[in-house]
């Protein structure tokens, strides 16, 4: 099929035939035989060069194709006994293939080729008709031209797919890190909301107690002055004025009772230190940004720092939270990423309590090998059509802008890449109840 | 005769917040303090309160919320938002619905916090005794009514800044045909319009937290406390925001593209504002900013002269 084919188009046929969609580009201007012509005429024909590549030839009368006669039912023929003699001389009709594919010219690739599974007997004996929209011989198309160009466009939408992957893939990874971000951040926001308010009084108390400290200074200073004169220690001198002036002056303001006062500041000072340094310390466990990879982790651990995290949205909502955790073996896991799912459910849970009657129930239970987590709200619940997509990529009832639809998706991955299973029921009106079950070893390291 | 001390209302749901203030505040100002949103507001109701000062997440009521129910039952009441984070949604909505006179943040400095709650002290301290000589005014001649303030808003002016024609063209159609709308393109044809004429509002876009605009924005209150600003801006900028709250006492901070509505009620408010600041002189001192922080230096020559013939103005117009 290297030989120079007539009245065919140079370009690629296939990349020609790929753009347009359908078969015209595979088009060949293939003279037609006419009914009456002999068989030995028909031979002929198969010897010239120009028919070099084709199975059969067309048998057309007043242009409509009729059959298509093959370069395989010649040679059957003419390998028969006396086949050259018997036939030769009778018209092309009596040996044609009355039932040839036809096909206009305008089908679609993708169907040429199915009309020529169902329609084409092995071995291919034939080529197929091509007609115009009238009907009419337009020429001849060859079965090995269709499936290359099939091959082809395969190929193209094999690598579009490919392309397409690529997209998803690396919007989700985007998407993923920004589910990431937008807990971070609201995290980062309650975090410096619960470190600036005891700052705020940690601060003032500090500055108050360093200018009441001065004042003390100077009042013990003039006491001392006077006791000093008194117990003659030394002359009075003419100062002892100025210094009984001084504290009487000072004592209004520096009392034993503003003194007992400074003394509940500091108290207040030492607890909001030490809540600072417990959002600190929890935040860094939360984070476990000193520890990576698997390790064996207490849950309830874990669900008690998740909880701390969120105890500024609990407070903003007056939530009350019934933590009961169940005697648990360590787990194998990954603690950031469970923190991350604890996190997402918790958050959730709150969002969903629209009345000031919120309860948040988290549980915790072993079986067998495995750990049982449940997080059960009695927020507004979850409307049954779509219970079934929140674990999906990107499906979110919230509003735009306040959920990517990602967070109950990654948390599902996290689940599944420990080898766990997360699943929710709901009653709309009623509440939420999530439950995660994590085998206790680990099937696999995730990531 | 001793002067009774001005009321001051803590309003915080961490105890410790209040004890603190209540030794910062000691013989100040007489203060009440709640870890309530919901009290504060009963307390507003039922005696006088010269200034809330109130912390933002609280359980319950928002911050902004009792602002908001303080600005509705007590005017004359100065409002001061207090909190640990200024998430954006807080810094916007305290100054367009608590429409509040600053907004601090924790941990905060005490010399400024005292500062800040003895000038709102004295705006309301003055406040109260005019509402309570116009009350007595009107009982002894009831007959005599003020002028209509709406009346009064519709022969105002308002100057539109921003390169753009949009928004010029949003706020002439939203506002009755009496009000004269103006728009400039840049700074100095805003200034120019100011310099001439008596403007009721500004409204400027914002493209950039830093510049000539902004800084404009933070002097113009100082040098007309009677015109009333209302920002249109896409940033997301808290900080931006408390700065033009601060320091440019903005009346209005809308993101951009800005509802309709809010921009339609917004120019009303405004207008009426204004109207009111013209007859009283008392209430243009609840407009009185902090010194922003620097002049402004980035501004050029030509817009300086400008400058000086305002505050020119200005000073004729109050000499």
């Amino acid at each position: 099929m290297t030989q120079a084919l007539p009245a065919r188009a140079t370009a690629p046929i296939a990349t020609a035939a790929a753009a347009s969609g359908d078969i015209r580009p595979l088009l060949l201007a293939t003279a037609p035989v006419a009914p009456e012509t002999s068989v030995l005429d028909v031979a002929q024909l198969f010897l010239e060069t120009r028919h070099a590549g084709l199975l059969s030839l067309p048998v057309v009368a007043q242009r409509t194709p009729i059959g298509t006669i093959s370069r395989y039912e010649l040679m059957r023929i003419f390998l028969m006994p006396y086949g050259r003699e018997l036939y030769g001389r009778r018209p092309i009709t009596a040996l044609m293939n009355a039932e040839p594919l036809v096909l206009a010219q305008t089908t679609p690739i993708e169907e040429a080729a199915r009309a020529i599974a169902t329609h084409i007997k092995s071995p291919i004996t034939d080529d197929f008709v091509l007609v115009d929209d009238a009907g009419d011989y337009a020429g001849t198309g060859l079965v090995l031209d269709v499936l290359r160009a099939v091959e082809d466009r395969l190929a193209e939408r094999g690598a579009e797919l490919e392309r397409a992957y690529a997209r998803v893939k690396s919007s989700q990874l985007q998407l993923v890190q920004s589910e990431k971000m937008a807990s971070l951040g609201q995290m980062v926001a309650g975090l410096v909301h619960e470190i600036n308010t005891p700052l705020g009084y940690v601060r003032n108390n500090v500055e108050m107690t360093r200018g009441a400290l001065g004042e003390a200074t100077r009042l013990v200073a003039a006491q001392e002055a006077v006791i000093a004169a008194l117990t003659g220690e030394s002359e009075p001198g003419a100062d002892i004025e100025g210094h009984l002036a001084e504290i009487e002056q000072l004592r209004t303001s520096i009392d034993s009772a503003a003194l007992e006062d400074l003394c509940g500041l500091l108290d207040d000072t030492v607890h909001g230190v030490g809540q600072i340094g417990d959002l600190v310390v929890n935040l860094k466990d939360f984070s476990r940004l000193d520890q990576a990879g698997m390790q064996k982790a207490d849950i309830n651990k874990l669900v008690e720092s998740a909880l701390k995290i969120v105890q500024h949205l609990l407070r903003k909502r007056e939530v009350v939270v019934v933590n009961e955790p169940g005697e648990l073996p360590d787990v194998e896991c990954a603690p950031a990423q469970i923190n991350q799912v604890l996190l997402n459910l918790l958050s959730n849970a709150i969002q969903a309590i629209e009345h000031d009657r919120g309860r948040i129930v988290v549980r915790t239970q072993a079986l067998d090998r495995r750990v049982l987590v449940l997080v059960e709200d009695n927020g507004k619940g979850i409307a049954a059509e779509n219970l079934a997509r929140i674990f999906d990529p990107f499906f979110t009832t919230k509003p735009i802008g306040q959920g990517t639809g990602m967070g109950l998706a990654i948390s599902h991955q996290i689940v599944e890449q420990h080898g766990g299973v997360i699943r929710a029921t709901s009653k709309p009106g009623v509440g939420t109840r999530f439950l995660v079950v994590l085998p206790v070893a680990a099937r696999g390291a995730p990531q | 005769m001793t002067v009774a001390l001005p009321s001051v209302l803590f309003v915080d749901d961490e105890e410790r917040i209040l004890r603190s203030l209540r030794m910062l505040f000691r013989g100040r100002c007489e203060i009440l303090t709640t870890t309530s949103g919901r009290e504060a507001i009963d307390w507003v109701r039922q005696r006088p309160v010269h200034v809330v000062v109130s912390d933002q997440r609280m359980p319950g009521v928002s911050g902004v919320e009792v602002l908001r129910a303080v600005a509705e039952h007590s005017p004359a009441t100065m409002r001061v938002l207090l909190t640990g984070y200024a998430d954006m949604d807080a810094v916007t909505a305290s100054v367009n619905e608590g429409e509040i006179y600053r907004f601090v943040e924790k941990p905060w400095n005490g010399p400024y916090l005292l500062d800040v709650v003895d000038q709102a002290a004295r705006v309301a301290v003055r406040d109260f005794a005019a509402a309570a000589e116009r009350a007595e005014a009107a009982r002894r001649a009831p007959i005599v009514a003020a002028p209509p303030v709406a009346a009064l808003a519709i022969a105002a002016r308002v100057v539109v800044l921003d390169e753009a024609a949009a928004i010029a063209a949003q706020v002439r159609e939203l506002l009755p045909d009496a009000v004269h709308v103006d728009h400039a393109r840049d700074l100095e044809g805003a200034l120019e319009l100011l310099a001439e004429h008596d403007v009721a509002v500004v409204v400027a876009h914002l493209s950039s937290a830093v510049g000539d605009v902004a800084d404009a924005l933070k002097q113009l209150k100082r040098l007309r406390p009677a015109t009333l600003a209302i920002v249109i801006s896409p940033l997301r900028d808290s900080r931006l925001v408390i700065g033009l709250i601060n320091e440019g006492q903005i009346f209005r901070f809308l993101l951009q593209p800005p509802v309709r509505e809010l921009l339609r009620r917004g120019l009303i408010a405004a207008l009426e504002r204004h109207a009111e600041l013209r007859t009283s002189a008392n209430l243009l001192r609840r407009h009185e900013v902090e010194a922003a922080r620097a002049e402004p230096a980035t501004m050029p020559g030509r817009l300086l002269n400008y400058w000086r013939r305002i505050r020119e103005a200005a000073t004729a117009r109050i000499g």
